[in-house]
């Protein structure tokens, strides 16, 4: 166990309306996300000196957030990146505060994924002439998350036998669980069938193995431990952190070994190493959704299954609020709306407050039904680690392992 | 039938490290970087070897042969240049090299197109100057 675990926490959290037509810039959805996250907390604006975002060249620097706010900066820097960011900004936050440049770190990512930068999208990506590292994919039609991701899924139905149906279960999974959040954008269960009867959008994958383009942005708070006490909320301890973990080869990850292989294989042991605890100590996992099966990938790499047994894992009812081990609990990119992560570890703290907000009458106060039915309680049963997964491509990613004890 | 209005299929603008792929594709030779220093075959193009350091290169004819590694099947339009040919096949090929390469199989209908396959080079003109190394069914 790293001499760091669990001295550093998430004390705030804050995210805007997940929409297909926000109206607004990202510095004003930033700077709302903030606000709320710092209310949280109950900070105000001199309670925030470090800033951190990521971004795609689609959002807002935080030197223009900050100052919407009225915080002055010891720390700021804004990083490119999309998923796996989330989890390796807090890595960098608690860098920053231990090296005693500044003393609490909000983070943030805001972004017009709908309205905006699309990340399916086609016009802004769709140039005429073709040089550099694109000559050896794009000239044959290559260009998408899903057509570079996907290969590793088709592998790993030809090498394990892992099947379209078996990661339609984690749609199914997290639309239920969407169901019990009001702020979701896809609030209506699926079922495998209408998985497997949507439309194709690059075979082996339809389209509601894909996530939800989302107008949104989101927003974290981190602080020492000694701080965090002072604060609103239950802490959210970070027992374990890993940022950004890679692969031999991410520029293009098919090239090198087996493509199967995903970044956890390489995180896992950082992670669980400085957190000194295993995969059957989690409660509650957030692996992230970009595609119904990079859940599956990273699940099994983690360890909460053996190697190719991913595809058995995700269809029996092990990551389902109820089962042993539910993963996304409010729906997740696939169903609450596509954040680049961040979402994931929000909903990850807010469970280990036991606030998840359902539609339980009081959540706020921690009460709950633990009625998981469709319009109802999304809580899990007093959770003391969660665990989330975070991904930017089958050749990186990050995790990040919090505890309410 | 093409209209004025169609959009152009990528064209292909080679770099002084990847001229020489695509001219031996022009030529129908399937051609790769090998280290002069280490032996270690490279793709795609780059100056130095990622293993020894070295920029002592040579273009080495490859055999052409492979193995179909994994695919996908595009439907969604992504470039409009692409629209009228969803859906089609993107391929990763492993060569008997031991390289892997993103790829269209051609001459095989998408539904035969199974992992596992040998496939052997094809090439495909773009230009004057330019043809795409591309993948058909390896016949026995
Ligand atoms: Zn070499």
């Amino acid at each position: 166990m790293s001499h760091l675990s669990g001295k550093y926490a998430i004390v705030g959290v804050g995210e805007t309306d997940y929409s297909r037509g926000s109206g607004r810039s990202t510095r004003a959805l930033g700077v709302q996300a903030l606000r709320k996250a710092m209310l949280d907390a109950g900070l105000d604006r001199h309670g925030i000196d470090g800033m951190l975002s990521y971004h795609g060249g689609d959002s807002t620097d935080s030197t223009a957030i900050a100052s919407d706010l009225g915080i002055r900066l010891n720390f700021y820097m804004d990083c490119s990146g999309g998923g796996s960011s989330t989890e390796a900004l807090i890595g960098i936050a608690i860098g920053v505060i231990e090296a005693g440049m500044c003393r609490t770190v909000a983070i943030f990512r805001a972004m017009n994924g709908f309205t905006g930068v699309r990340i399916g999208g086609t016009g802004v990506r769709a140039a005429a002439s073709v040089g550099g590292g694109a000559l050896f994919t794009r000239l044959y039609g290559q260009s998408s998350a899903a057509q570079t991701f996907a290969p590793s899924f088709m592998r790993h139905m030809y090498e394990y036998g892992t099947t379209s149906e078996q990661v339609a279960h984690v749609k199914v999974a997290h639309s239920k669980h969407a169901a019990a959040n009001p702020k979701a954008l896809m609030k209506t269960p699926v079922t495998i069938d209408d998985v497997l009867n949507s439309r194709w959008i690059t075979k082996p994958l339809h389209l509601l193995d894909c996530c939800l383009e989302t107008d949104n942005a989101t927003a974290i708070i981190v602080t020492s431990m000694e701080r965090a006490r002072d604060l609103r909320h239950t802490p959210a301890r970070i027992l374990g952190v890993a940022g950004r973990v890679s692969k031999p080869r991410v520029d293009y990850h098919w090239v090198h070994g087996p493509i199967t292989r995903v970044a956890g294989y390489y995180a896992k042991d950082i992670v669980f190493g400085m957190a000194g605890i295993g995969p059957e100590e989690v409660d509650i996992t957030g692996s992230y959704d970009a595609f119904t099966f990079t859940t599956m990938l990273q699940l099994e790499e983690y360890g909460f299954c053996p190697k190719g047994e991913g595809g058995a894992y995700v269809s029996s009812g092990i990551i389902e609020l109820g089962g042993k081990r539910p993963n996304n609990t409010s729906g997740g990119h696939l169903c609450e709306g596509y954040t680049h992560g961040m979402s994931m570890v929000i909903e990850n703290v807010r469970q280990l407050r036991g606030q998840a907000d359902d539609y339980c009458p009081g959540w706020a106060e921690g009460r709950h039904s633990y009625d998981y039915r469709p319009g109802g309680c999304r809580q899990v049963r007093n959770p003391t680690i969660t665990m989330n997964l975070g991904w930017a491509n089958p050749a990186t990613g990050s995790a990040l392992i919090l505890t309410n004890t | 039938m093409t209209t004025q209005t169609e959009p152009a299929r990528p064209a292909p603008v080679p770099d002084e490290v990847s001229a020489p792929y695509f001219e031996g594709a022009r030529d129908g030779k399937l051609m790769l970087m090998r280290c002069l220093a280490c032996g270690a075959w490279r793709f795609p193009a780059r100056d130095r070897c990622d293993r020894c350091w070295s920029t002592e290169t040579e273009w080495a004819q490859a055999s052409g042969e492979g193995t179909l590694f994994s695919f996908v099947l595009m439907h969604q339009v992504y470039h409009p240049a692409f629209a009228r040919e969803v859906p089609y096949n993107v391929a990763v090929v492993e060569l008997a090299e031991g390289i892997r390469l993103t790829t269209n199989i051609v001459d095989c209908p998408n539904e035969a197109i199974h992992i596992g396959m040998p496939v052997q080079a094809v090439f495909e003109p773009v230009s004057d100057t330019v043809a795409l190394p591309k993948f058909r069914p390896a016949r026995g």
